[in-house]
């Protein structure tokens, strides 16, 4: 369609606002934190220009390094753990099973209720003195596996990073969103051929749920990387910093005044994040399917 | 006899299938559901009981606790402010978002790619990075610790999101109602109003719904730009019940529990739109 003059005034005109709000709170955010990466700075005096110097603080500061890693152990567990037990449950489901409807309604839900709420629920579950879990464990006379889960320094990671693993409906959904697509007369031509449920599954549903597939786990991976609530609200990044993550760590630059290394971390996490997305795609690029 | 043996196999492994498949779908339910009832039986029961018998059924259903809950956290002004953030927002991100989406999806002009490049690589930004620069620009423009600063915010941010739902669904309207009503004289504006829009709804419903419960589940941001109690959100207000309800744990519960009533209520109304708007890519950056 060729456009009238007044087509363009008014795709002008539309445009506007919403350009205009995505460059004050997307791309001048993005490049500030990059510029100001490099300068010392605490929100009052003048900001001086001090070079990498505040990346090779970050880099050499063990609490920065185990949020790092913590941040990786987490995409790992999301991209490998969640999504696959995510697609497996879209496979059960896309049969149609007995009340499907409402398995899939309610493997959804912790999806639309706060990370906020899920805190505090889970931090109910794991309370040493009257928590779910170690009831649980007295009430079958295992007392010596009952543990402070959130204090102490071995179980404090994997329990802040477990519960929500088997969250699995927002990754389910769009999996799903995909197998409902594939025609019937795959599967036929699969039954013809004596296929079972599993080999169907693997030589037709996975390949051809990829493109959700890897959605999810770009999702999945994305989201491990900017985790803050959780930890902030389990456990603010304790004992010891053992739980910290890399946006708990920004936070507390923040709150110190202390800019530089703030937005370094920042920079670093942006990096990090490009660099896992840029090797999801590649990695799925080279998924041949049919 | 082998074709039968065959046939034998093939039928205790699906029996044995089928048992698994239950046995996986009950227990992510279970998982899903029973520390929510957890939380909602707790809730009405007294602190004693609690601490006795985590597990046992209050003897007196406590619905004291929620008259106690509402009274103690403030929770009707909290709940207030997260309506107006929540309503505001996904008014100004919805009428921002459809102006984007009509250009985007009903027209060819330079840019247009660029455009949804730069929206979906938005999607996927991680904004608890941006941290920083938000708590400046806000502080700058003079809306720290206000509803406003949050309202603008919150439309802003999702902006890529609900444009990229709502042109998905615009792209699927035929050109030749438009091409008719151009014929009949009707210019950008009205065509934008009268024809695109109404035939749009499923989509700006989407995009809506998934924006309030956004923001009335956003922490992050509420926390890093607000601190006084007058604008404090629901969510702010579930993290301070820790200090107001010290050891008063059943109210506590109450407070929460109320605050995860009503994006449970909208998801259930909406679930359709949601779970299609999933599953149609409305997320595949």
């Amino acid at each position: 369609m060729k456009l009238s003059g007044q087509d363009r005034i008014g795709i002008a005109t539309f445009l506007l606002p919403g350009l205009l709000l995505f460059l004050l709170f997307f791309i001048i955010p993005v490049v500030y934190v990059f510029a100001l990466s490099f300068f010392k700075w605490d929100g009052l005096s003048d900001a001086s220009f001090v070079g990498i110097s505040n990346y090779s603080r970050i880099l050499s500061n063990s609490v920065f390094r185990r949020s790092v890693t913590n941040n990786l152990i987490w995409a790992l567990t999301a991209t490998l753990v969640q999504v696959p037990l995510a697609t497996l449950m879209a496979l059960i489901l896309n049969e149609k099973p007995r009340g499907w409807k409402v398995f899939r309604t309610v493997y959804y839900l912790p999806q639309v209720i706060s990370g906020v709420a899920l805190a505090m629920l889970w931090q109910a579950m794991y309370n040493s003195e009257y928590g779910f879990l170690n009831g649980v464990l007295k009430l079958l006379g295992l007392d010596h596996l009952c543990h402070n889960w959130l204090g102490e320094l071995n179980t404090a990671l994997p329990a802040v990073l477990i519960y929500w693993v088997f969250y699995v409906g927002y990754y389910m959904v769009i999996v799903m969103g995909d197998l409902s697509g594939i025609g019937e007369e795959f599967y036929e031509a699969a039954e013809i051929d004596g296929a079972g449920k599993i080999r169907q599954a693997i030589h037709i549903s996975i390949p051809l749920a990829k493109n959700g597939i890897a959605t999810c786990v770009t999702l999945a991976a994305v989201l491990s990387l900017r985790q803050f609530e959780q930890v902030f609200l389990l456990t603010n990044g304790g004992p010891a910093n053992r739980t910290s993550t890399m946006v708990l760590y920004l936070y507390k630059q923040l709150q110190d005044l202390r800019y530089g290394p703030a937005n370094a971390s920042s920079v670093m996490l942006i990096l990090l994040g490009i660099a896992v997305i840029m090797s999801i795609r590649w990695l799925f690029s080279r998924w041949r399917t049919i | 006899m082998t074709e039968f043996t065959l046939h034998k196999k093939r039928n205790t492994i699906s029996s044995i299938l089928n048992v698994l498949k239950w046995l996986l779908i009950i227990f992510f339910a279970v998982y899903t559901l029973f520390p929510l009832i957890w939380l909602v039986v707790s809730s009405l029961k007294t602190n004693t009981e609690l601490f006795g018998s985590p597990f046992a059924l209050p003897k007196e259903w406590q619905f004291v606790n929620y008259q106690s809950a509402i009274q103690v956290s403030g929770m009707p002004l909290m709940m207030a402010n997260s309506i107006i953030v929540g309503l505001a927002s996904t008014l100004i991100n919805a009428i921002i978002s459809c102006m984007l989406a009509y250009c985007l999806s009903r027209f060819v002009f330079k840019g247009r790619g660029f455009i949804y490049t730069l929206f979906s690589a938005g999607i996927l930004v991680p904004l608890n990075a941006l941290m920083v620069p938000y708590f400046v620009t806000i502080n700058k423009l003079g809306l720290y610790n206000t509803l406003i600063g949050l309202i603008i915010l919150y439309s802003s941010t999702g902006i890529p999101m609900s444009t990229i739902i709502i042109s998905g669904l615009m792209d699927s309207i035929p050109h030749d109602i438009e091409e008719a009503a151009i014929i009949d004289g009707c210019g950008f504006y009205r065509r934008f109003t009268k024809i695109i829009l109404p035939l749009s709804r499923n989509g700006i419903m989407t995009a809506a719904t998934f924006q309030f419960i956004t923001c009335w589940n956003e922490f992050v941001f509420a926390n890093l730009l607000t601190s006084s109690q007058n604008v404090r959100t629901i969510q702010l207000g579930i993290r301070y019940f820790t200090n107001q309800f010290s050891t008063d744990f059943v109210s506590m519960y109450a407070a929460t529990v109320l605050s995860i009533i009503p994006s449970v209520l909208l998801f259930v109304v909406f679930q359709n739109r949601i779970i299609s708007g999933l599953g149609s890519g409305a997320v595949k950056g």
